[in-house]
C-alpha cells in the first residue's frame, strides 16, 4: 500500500494539530511497512502538486480539523478543484477537533461520508476524535504524548480497511460527557480554565481580558474600530 | 435588523431584496452585502482573535466591516451557491470567520460544550441557496452552527422557495 496524506488544515504547518497527529499517524503506517506522502494545502503554491498526487493514486487520506460544524473554508475551495475519479480511488478521513465530545464532530463526519461520492470515488471510513485544540499550545514531549493513541491508527489503517472497522470507530471515545463530569468541567472552566488560557495569551504577548467587548469599549483606537496587529 | 450576505455568482439577493420590498418591509429594517469583488480570505487557524488580540481578526481585508454588521444584526441569512450539497467556500469562509464573537472561554451548555461569546447578541441565521443542495443536511448544520454562536436556526430555504424566507426575515 501506497497512501497519499494531505493536511486539509489552513493553519501553517508549523503550527497545525493536524499535522502532528499525522506525523504520529505515519509512525504506526512505517511500523507495518506501508509508504506515504504527505502534503498539506495551507500552502496554495502547492495545490497542483497535491491534485497531481491525487490523481495518480488509489489511497487517499485527508486529515482536517472541524471548523464551524464542517471542513474548512479553504479546503471546500481545494475539493472543488479536484479531478474526477474512479471507485479504484479510495477517500478516507481522519477529523480532529476542538471540542472533546464525539457529538460535536458528527455533522462534518456526515458532509464527509457523502463527499466521496461527488468525487466520483469509493469512500473509505473517517477516524473522527476531538480535544485536539490544546496540541499547539504544548511542549514537544507533550505533544507526542496526546497524539501518540493515532500511531495505533496507523498500524490499524496499514490493514488495508481504511477505518471502516469497528476499532476506528471506538476510538472517538464518548460520545457526550456524564452529567458529575458536566459539572466538574464547569467548574474547571469558569476557574482555572479561565487562568490558564489567560496565561497562554500572556505568552503571545497579550495582556487585555480575553473576553473584552472590543467593539463597545474600545476608544483609544478610535471610533471602536480596535487596534490591528 | 436582517443583514443578508449574498455570494452567490447569480446575485439572487436581489430578488429577496424585491420580494421584501413587495411585502412592505422598511428598508431601514434590512441590508443586502454582495460580496462579488471583495477581498474576503478564508480564516487561517492563527488562533490571534482568541488569544493575541482578543475580538479583532489579524487579516486584514473587506471582511471586518461584514463582522461589525453581523454583530448588530438580528438575523443573517447566507445566500449562497452550493458545492457537494452544501454551501460554496466563499459562505463557509465568512462563517469560518465569526470567530472574533466567540471568546477562548468555555462552558457547558445544554449537555455539552460550547465557548463563550463576546457579545451579549444574539445572531439568528438562515440559508437561502442556489443549486443542488443537501436541504436535510444544511438544516443540521445550519442549527449546529447556531447552537456554537448561542442563537436559533432561521431555516434553510432554496431558492425558489425564497418568499417563505421572506416571511421570516418580516
Ligand atoms: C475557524 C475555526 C472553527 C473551528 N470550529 C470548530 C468546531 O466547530 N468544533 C470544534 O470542536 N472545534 C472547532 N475548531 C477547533 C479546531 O478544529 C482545532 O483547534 C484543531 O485541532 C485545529 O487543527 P489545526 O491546527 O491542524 O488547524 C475550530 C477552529 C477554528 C480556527
Amino acid at each position: 500500500m501506497h497512501a497519499v496524506i494531505i493536511n486539509g488544515s489552513p493553519r501553517v504547518q508549523k503550527y497545525s494539530n493536524t499535522e502532528k497527529i499525522i506525523a504520529s499517524f505515519t509512525k504506526g503506517l512505517t511500523e507495518k511497512g506501508v509508504s506515504f506522502e504527505t502534503y498539506a494545502i495551507s500552502d496554495r503554491q502547492s495545490w497542483e502538486m497535491i491534485r497531481e498526487a491525487y490523481r495518480k493514486n488509489e489511497e487517499i487520506l485527508i486529515a482536517l480539523p472541524l471548523y464551524v460544524e464542517c471542513v474548512p473554508g479553504l479546503l471546500l475551495e481545494f475539493l472543488e478543484t479536484l479531478p474526477e475519479k474512479d471507485d479504484h480511488t479510495r477517500l478516507s478521513f481522519l477529523l480532529q477537533s476542538g471540542f472533546a465530545e464525539g457529538c460535536q464532530l458528527r455533522c462534518g463526519e456526515a458532509f464527509l461520508e457523502k463527499l466521496p461520492k461527488y468525487l466520483g470515488v469509493r469512500y473509505g471510513g473517517c477516524l473522527v476524535k476531538g480535544d485536539n485544540f490544546g496540541i499547539r499550545m504544548v511542549d514537544k514531549e507533550k505533544q507526542e504524548q496526546i497524539t501518540k493513541p493515532y500511531q495505533a491508527m496507523g498500524e490499524l489503517f496499514a490493514e488495508g480497511d481504511g477505518f471502516l472497522r469497528e476499532e476506528a470507530k471506538r476510538f472517538t471515545g464518548p460520545e457526550y460527557f456524564s452529567l458529575p463530569i458536566r459539572l466538574i468541567m464547569q467548574i474547571v472552566f469558569r476557574t482555572l480554565g479561565k487562568k490558564m488560557f489567560q496565561k497562554a495569551a500572556a505568552s503571545w504577548g497579550c495582556h487585555t481580558p480575553l473576553d473584552e467587548k472590543v467593539w463597545e469599549t474600545n476608544s483609544e483606537c478610535g471610533k471602536g474600530e480596535g487596534g490591528s496587529v | 435588523m436582517v443583514l443578508m450576505i449574498d455570494t452567490t455568482t447569480s446575485h439572487i439577493g436581489e430578488q429577496v431584496v424585491e420580494e421584501l420590498l413587495q411585502r412592505g418591509a422598511n428598508p431601514t429594517e434590512f441590508e443586502l452585502i454582495d460580496t462579488t469583488g471583495m477581498r474576503i480570505s478564508h480564516c487561517v487557524g492563527c488562533n490571534y482573535c482568541w488569544l493575541k488580540t482578543p475580538g479583532i481578526c489579524a487579516v486584514k481585508d473587506d471582511y471586518e466591516p461584514i463582522l461589525k454588521k453581523m454583530n448588530r444584526a438580528d438575523q443573517v441569512w447566507l445566500i449562497s451557491d452550493t458545492h457537494f450539497g452544501f454551501v460554496s467556500y466563499q459562505t463557509k469562509n465568512i462563517v469560518d470567520r465569526v470567530m472574533p464573537l466567540v471568546t477562548m472561554y468555555l462552558k457547558v451548555k445544554d449537555g455539552q460544550m460550547r465557548h463563550v461569546m463576546r457579545y451579549d447578541r444574539q445572531l439568528d441565521i438562515g440559508v437561502i441557496y442556489t443549486g443542488d443542495g443537501d436541504q436535510a443536511y444544511l438544516e443540521w448544520w445550519c442549527k449546529r452552527t447556531a447552537l456554537n454562536l448561542g442563537s436559533r436556526s432561521l431555516g434553510v430555504f432554496e431558492e425558489a422557495r425564497r418568499k417563505e424566507a421572506v416571511l421570516c426575515m418580516l
